[in-house]
């Protein structure tokens, strides 16, 4: 066995009457990379949010290279060497990158009251130079870098002090494949520097390439540690569901033609400095999945298709000649959108589960301009329930729902919308394997009932298991287009989109 | 666990909602016997309450179309100055006819809440500056007409200054107002901007065309508390209706309205908020003789009451 830099003994974590880590004792090896790994809700985050001062401990303790450690603050954390990499943007826009990566460090830089931003912007890039992302600069508004760039920011900035213990919670889920290879860089570096990584993600292939060990959290409660290199992906589903998960998670059925019949066709269309001219056409109950690495615009033709982009050119055409030029009329006439930016796009996280699920349909649930408020109620709850939102009832806030059942929230809008046409900007970001599978299911379903999805998705498995026909993007344009074939691999794809 | 975690912090957030939703009406309950002590039962005479009805319509009424800028997330500083300019305008029509005098209002309402809502929606600038900006405009048009000496209206309109009058005026604009609120998609799109503005539109809700009608509908329903207003006193003077906008914020604040807006606006915060503040108004005078002491006192309710009351958790979601 060898050194042991960090351990916790029976550590609880109680919110109110409710246990959300439920006496977990586990040992972090120094210089190795730990997985940890669970479902939404197994108590993952919140067992690391203990350890880095985000929740005070209900009871147990940390022990750090064998002294107790208990943070005050995430500030305090990162003083004993514990610093975390969070799921969502961590990072302050308004500031350079330089002041977000020495945020609450500013002291270092002061002459008497004076800040001497030249010096902290040289180190700053010194620091970014010598992760290798020379091409951010630090002196720039943060605000000028994409989301990807900001979580590169954000892991130097929760990295460079050289910290023993760096958690990576669910960061991978921001990031394209280039980006994520960065990270998995670093962590490496981490690592041979003889410190630890905790490697908090949804995707077991990652985390089984990626970590010496793994444990696995249900409900609170520690299932077990094994090594990565003894395991395999349905092991770790089973530890993490606790029963053997059917093999139906991605489609099963090859060689299904494609209907002739088109029923929205996409000429054309250039949005400036996101793509180009792309034309591509839909088909009656196609899966048409879009992929490339974050940055090649897919993304944006999601929001072209539902007339959601500024400054947008070409034309995009549904089967009755109708031409899509503003959301009201793209939902009108049957076209659903899910962004990716779940929180800011899709849901108004601030209103109710209500309010969300009856938006798109208030025209047709209204009689000459009145609504019935019973109607609505009945009709948020019919199609909660038919998607099973985990709730305590439909004017709950969407604010405090799991990611996956957000997603849900937005998907029974447009299931209740009746929509022919579904664009599903990265379904499956940040949401656990079971409502993962609800999710391929209900795509399989609607395909089944003749709806058509395009589906936008840095996820090569995804596309590879649930689409039709796959098209590849580069630079803004389509650079590749693959039917769907048992022998199609992460590789072919991957050729087209670098 | 989290998930365990998460009922926990519902029914904590349901609690807190609740308590929250009653908060208002109890603090209303509570002020009016407080004051009611201290005023030695003066307060709740009927010719006190009768005075402050008399104070409580202008304000209630013109807290309505505040209540739908407040819900998407704007404010209106230019309340007061809108309700001078209207009441001029209808002073002048009441000479030929008091039921045109009273379209004319709403029209000419309307016509500036349209300017304010066009500056806001068209060119991005926030409803506070823009509303700062046209508070002084309009204001000063209102100054620039009366230069001569108040407008007075024709003498007919004295006559309809009948407590039944404006009682039934006043519970007709707030039974349309709560009908629009509960019984069309204006509630849920509001509400839906006011949350999330991105979201709301990528959900089919045009949040700029709201907003312009808010803004519109918030100066026609002023054009209306114009026409109380001249009733009330007659004629009208360039300083016809200052103050109107703070007092239509501070009750709003009072009756539980969330400052950043958003899907907790309840129809209720202009009802329980315009009385809380007209029974303050009322009995401030009655126990504090010195106007600077009355002043003071009603500022440091203010604060406390909207200290206790406001909702930390819905501001920290809303940027």
């Amino acid at each position: 066995m060898s050194d042991i830099i960090l351990r916790s003994e029976n550590l609880c974590k109680r919110f109110g009457i409710t246990t959300a880590v439920d006496d977990v004792s586990l040992e972090f090896e120094r210089g190795a990379i730990h997985g940890l790994i669970g479902e939404n809700g197994s108590g993952k985050s919140t067992f690391c949010s203990t350890l880095c001062g985000i929740y005070p401990i209900s009871s147990g303790r940390f022990l750090l290279e064998g002294k107790e450690f208990r943070a005050k603050s995430q500030v305090d954390a990162n003083r004993h060497g514990v610093s975390i990499i969070v799921q969502e943007i961590g990072t302050l826009p308004g500031l350079t990158v330089a002041e977000n990566i020495f945020l609450g460090e500013e002291d270092k830089f002061m002459r008497g009251v004076i800040k001497n931003t030249s010096a902290m912007n040289r180190e700053a890039q010194r620091l970014l130079n010598s992760y290798g992302f020379e091409r951010i600069i630090a002196s720039r508004m943060i605000d000028n870098y994409s989301f990807e760039d900001r979580k590169l920011i954000e892991i130097v900035k929760a990295t460079y002090f050289n910290p023993k213990v760096v958690v990576v919670d669910e960061t991978t889920t921001a990031l394209s494949q280039a980006g994520r290879e960065e990270l998995f860089t670093v962590m490496n570096r981490i690592k041979s520097a003889g410190n630890t990584v905790i490697f908090i993600s949804h995707d077991l292939e990652e985390v089984i390439a990626h970590t010496d060990r793994i444990s696995i959290l249900r409900d609170g409660k520690l299932v077990g540690t094994v090594q990565s290199g003894e395991t395999d992906d349905g092991e770790l589903k089973r530890m993490m569901v606790g029963r053997e998960l059917t093999n139906r998670y991605y489609r099963t059925d090859y060689g299904q033609p494609i209907s002739d019949d088109v029923v929205l066709s996409v000429e054309n269309v250039t949005v400036p400095g996101k793509i180009h001219a792309v034309s591509f056409c839909l088909h009656k109950g196609e899966i048409l999945g879009i992929g490339g690495l974050s940055e090649c615009g897919m993304h944006e033709i999601g929001k072209a298709i539902f007339g959601a982009s500024y400054g947008r050119s070409g034309s995009v055409t549904l089967k009755s000649g109708y031409a899509v030029n503003s959301i009201p009329g793209a939902i009108k006439h049957g076209i659903a959108y899910a962004s990716k930016d779940r929180d800011n796009e899709s849901v108004a996280v601030a209103d109710s589960i209500r309010d969300n699920i009856c938006l798109p349909s208030l025209g047709d649930l209204s009689t000459h301009a009145f609504i019935n408020n019973r109607k609505l109620d009945d009709f948020a709850k019919k199609y909660a329930e038919l998607m099973s939102v985990k709730m305590t009832g439909i004017n709950q806030n969407v604010s405090n729902l799991s990611g996956g059942n957000k997603q849900k929230v937005v998907l029974s809008r447009w299931i209740g919308k009746d929509s022919d046409i579904l664009v599903l900007d990265s379904p499956t970001r940040g949401i656990d394997v079971k409502v993962k599978a609800d999710i391929y299911a209900l795509m399989s379903e609607l395909k089944q009932r003749g709806k058509s999805i395009i589906m936008i998705s840095e996820e090569l498995q995804e596309l590879l298991g649930m689409s039709d026909r796959i098209l590849i993007m580069k630079d803004g344009r389509i650079n590749g287009e693959f039917i769907r074939n048992q022998d199609l691999g992460e590789k072919d794809l991957i050729t087209k989109m670098v | 666990m989290e998930k365990q975690s998460r009922t926990a912090v519902v029914r904590k957030q349901n609690t807190r909602d609740y308590v929250r939703g009653v908060l208002p009406l109890f603090g209303f309950i509570v002020i009016v016997a407080v004051f009611s002590i201290l005023t030695q039962g003066r307060l709740i005479r009927i010719e006190s309450l009768s005075l402050m009805f008399s104070q409580v319509y202008v304000l209630m009424i013109s807290a309505m179309g505040v209540f739908m800028l407040m819900t998407v997330g704007g404010l209106d500083f230019s309340q007061g100055s809108i309700l001078g300019l209207a009441s001029i305008i209808f002073c002048w029509v009441s000479n030929y006819s008091i039921v045109l005098g009273v379209l004319a209002a709403v029209l000419a309402g309307a016509a500036m809440g349209a300017f304010n809502g066009f500056f806001h929606v068209k060119f991005k600038i926030a409803s506070f500056i823009v509303t700062i900006c046209t508070m002084y405009f309009f204001r000063g048009l209102c100054k620039y007409i009366t230069t001569s000496g108040p407008v007075p209206a024709s003498t007919n309109v004295m006559m309809l200054n009948e407590t039944w009058f404006k009682l039934l005026l006043t519970g007709i604009m707030l039974l349309l107002g709560f009908i629009v609120w509960h019984f069309t998609r204006v509630g849920c799109d509001l509400r839906a901007i006011g949350a999330s503005e991105t979201a709301a539109q990528f959900s089919g809700s045009r949040p700029d065309l709201n907003k312009f009608l808010a803004f519109t509908a918030s100066g026609a329903i002023t054009g209306v508390a114009a026409f109380i207003n001249v009733i009330k006193v007659g004629s009208i003077s360039g300083t016809a209706g200052s103050q109107l906008e703070t007092q239509i914020l501070i009750a709003l604040v009072l009756g539980g309205m969330p400052i950043s807006g958003g899907a907790k606006a309840r129809f209720s915060n202009i009802i329980i908020g315009s009385l809380t503040y007209c029974v303050l108004e009322m009995s401030l005078p009655m126990v504090f003789a010195i106007p600077a002491t009355q002043q003071l006192v009603k500022g440091v309710i203010f604060l406390v009451v909207v200290a206790l009351t406001i909702d930390h958790e819905s501001l920290r979601v809303i940027k």
